[in-house]
């Protein structure tokens, strides 16, 4: 279980976000909303152990994350961020090996046996084990997503992170990744993951925080949480709730807010 | 592995020539016979220990350490085009040498001024690039390109103000680059400080393999980011000041042979960084003896022969088969 306790997070001398206090539940999908700058990134490098909250704490499995040594870090929590340079002509496989670095001491250059499994493990999860040779940048932004993951799972935590993980994906490839992560919580990973589309969320994850006004706006179900003031209060636009037969529900911004209906296809 | 031991067999050609080649003609059996029975007083003996395998010895530690620098920032930045004086180390290496020649001091002093100025760039640039308790890749960069100005533009005041040839001369032929007049004795007082950066550097191979998905990527995997970054920058000035010392400014290897490497035998540094070694020594000895040969009895700076001969041919590589990686 993933605990914040009263945290405040900073972004160089700009605080980001204060007061912060949730949960996140060991196995659950858990969705952070919220609009841009809002502090989605800086919450998840928070949890991650890459940023120092300004105060309180953040607690993995009751670790304090931040005084823990970087590789016992990185042995309960993997962030996987989407936008980042990478060394060209690195193969998939090397990216996803990376993510074996904290289970080895620093001499300890070769790998063993259960790394190579986990590695192949962590590439057939994500369905790229005929891609494993391929450099990373041949790869469609669907694939390199799913590569990423791969790297995350290869480390083998509790707990993953992922940063946007279907931003600039299509439908389809979008899909795909959220029902894999879906797939990762039924395996009894803890999923923490900034998504954009609220419907999304409503779709796929079991718990949702909406972050806004420098705080957590909202936390719990997607049903209890994606109502019209919270997200009006977290994005600034009117949106309308729309029950589906399963019982879910589809969130959209009417036509009145657009305007111009008649033109539109 | 393959690929390492030939790397070290073209290594080992490219010294066996430059033994060969040099003022007074000799054979491969009298080369031979000096080198099995070191400690002969006989004028081949003196011929081959004293002048021609000390220099191979200096062009091997010169190549080696640029080539290993080079590889270690461009990993580091995750950034093709920086090169071994991007910290800075020998543009202040030629400041104040530039300043030591026009105020007088001896030449014997001039290696350790060198080494000195070079490495305190090194660590005014690193200062400067601080953030937090790591280092910014783009403060690196501006830092070290804005510094080297600086210093390059007192290299250009010194010589300005000397108003004498023969002290432009000595400063041109240091910033040319050269390895004539080197012997054992500057080879063992760089070899504790070329040593402990090839130290450093082995020390950072885990963190450079991981560094090379990004650096969130890396530091969610568990790499202790900012230590990583002061490492390979410790072990980085430590290379360039050490070639600094030996051979003045050296271009193209540091940048060029990590881009050769990578294509030879991929990024991965547990074998990049000694194939990197292997192939900047060989570069380096083979660069060294043509400009012994080629103008003979006079020699051709190092640093201009690399850029003529090696900028076209890395240039044929680059248009003919893409970016190398």
């Amino acid at each position: 279980m993933i605990a914040l306790k009263n945290v405040a997070l900073t972004a160089g001398k700009r605080t980001v976000l204060e007061g912060i206090d949730a949960t996140f539940e060991r196995g659950a999908f858990t969705a952070v909303l919220g609009a841009n700058g809002a502090g989605k990134t800086t919450l998840l490098r928070g949890i991650a152990g890459l940023r120092a909250p300004a105060e309180g704490s953040i607690r993995i499995d009751g670790n304090d994350v931040h005084a823990l040594p970087a590789t016992q870090r990185a042995l309960r929590v993997a962030m996987i961020a989407a936008d980042e340079v990478v060394l060209e002509g690195l193969t998939v496989r090397e990216v996803v090996a990376t993510g074996r670095f904290p289970h080895h001491r620093w001499w300890e250059w070769n790998e063993r046996p259960h790394d190579r499994e986990a590695v192949a493990r962590a590439l057939s999860d994500v369905d790229l084990v005929d891609f494993a040779r391929r450099p990373i940048e041949t790869l469609s932004s669907g694939e390199r997503q799913r590569a990423w993951i791969a790297l995350g799972l290869a480390q083998e935590t509790p707990v993953l992170l992922l940063d946007e993980p279907t931003s600039h994906l299509d439908v389809r490839a979008a899909h795909d990744v959220l029902r894999l992560l879906r797939g990762l919580c039924a395996s009894g990973k803890t999923i923490v993951c900034v998504l954009h589309d609220v419907n999304e969320a409503a779709a796929f994850a079991d718990r949702v925080a909406l972050i806004g006004d420098g705080g957590i706006i909202a936390a719990g179900t997607c049903d209890t949480v994606l109502e019209r003031s919270n997200l009006e209060r977290a994005y600034g636009i009117a949106m309308e709730r729309v029950p589906m037969p399963d019982g879910s529900v589809r969130l959209f911004v009417p036509d009145e807010t657009i305007g111009g209906g008649e033109d539109r296809c | 592995m393959v690929r390492l031991a030939a790397l070290l067999l073209l290594a080992l050609c490219a010294s066996a020539a430059a033994l060969l080649i040099g003022g007074t003609a000799l054979g491969g059996g009298e080369i031979l016979h000096a080198l099995m029975h070191p400690g002969g007083a006989g004028v081949v003996d003196r011929i081959v220990w004293d002048l021609r395998l000390p220099r191979v010895c200096i062009a091997a530690v010169v190549g080696a350490c640029l080539a290993l620098c080079g590889a270690l920032l461009q990993g580091m930045l995750r950034n093709p085009l920086v090169d071994p004086y991007l910290t800075g180390v020998s543009a202040g290496s030629a400041a104040a040498i530039a300043v030591a020649l026009l105020i007088g001091v001896a030449p014997a002093g001039l290696p350790a001024i060198g080494f000195g100025a070079g490495l305190g760039a090194a660590i005014l640039v690193a200062a400067l690039a601080r953030r937090g308790s790591g280092i910014d890749s783009n403060r690196l960069i501006l830092a070290g390109v804005s510094l080297s100005t600086l210093f390059a533009a007192i290299v250009t005041l010194a010589i300005v103000r000397a108003q004498s040839s023969d002290f432009a001369g000595a400063v041109v032929a240091w910033l040319a680059g050269s390895m004539a007049g080197r012997d054992w004795h500057d080879l063992w007082t760089v070899a504790p400080y070329a040593g402990a950066g090839v130290v450093l550097a082995t020390w950072s191979v885990p963190a450079l393999n991981a560094l090379r998905v990004g650096d969130v990527r890396a530091r969610s995997a568990g790499v202790d980011i900012d230590r990583s970054q002061w490492i390979i920058l410790a072990a980085s000035s430590l290379l360039a000041a050490s070639s600094v010392v030996l051979a003045g400014m050296v271009g193209f290897i540091g940048l060029i042979v990590p881009h050769i490497a990578r294509r030879l035998v991929g990024s991965d540094a547990r074998v990049m960084l000694p194939a990197c070694a292997l192939l900047g020594a060989a570069l380096c000895i083979a660069a060294d003896a043509i400009c012994r040969w080629i103008v003979a009895p006079a020699e051709l700076p190092i640093g201009v022969l690399l850029a003529f001969i090696g900028v076209p041919a890395f240039l044929y590589l680059y248009l003919r088969q893409g970016v190398p990686r």
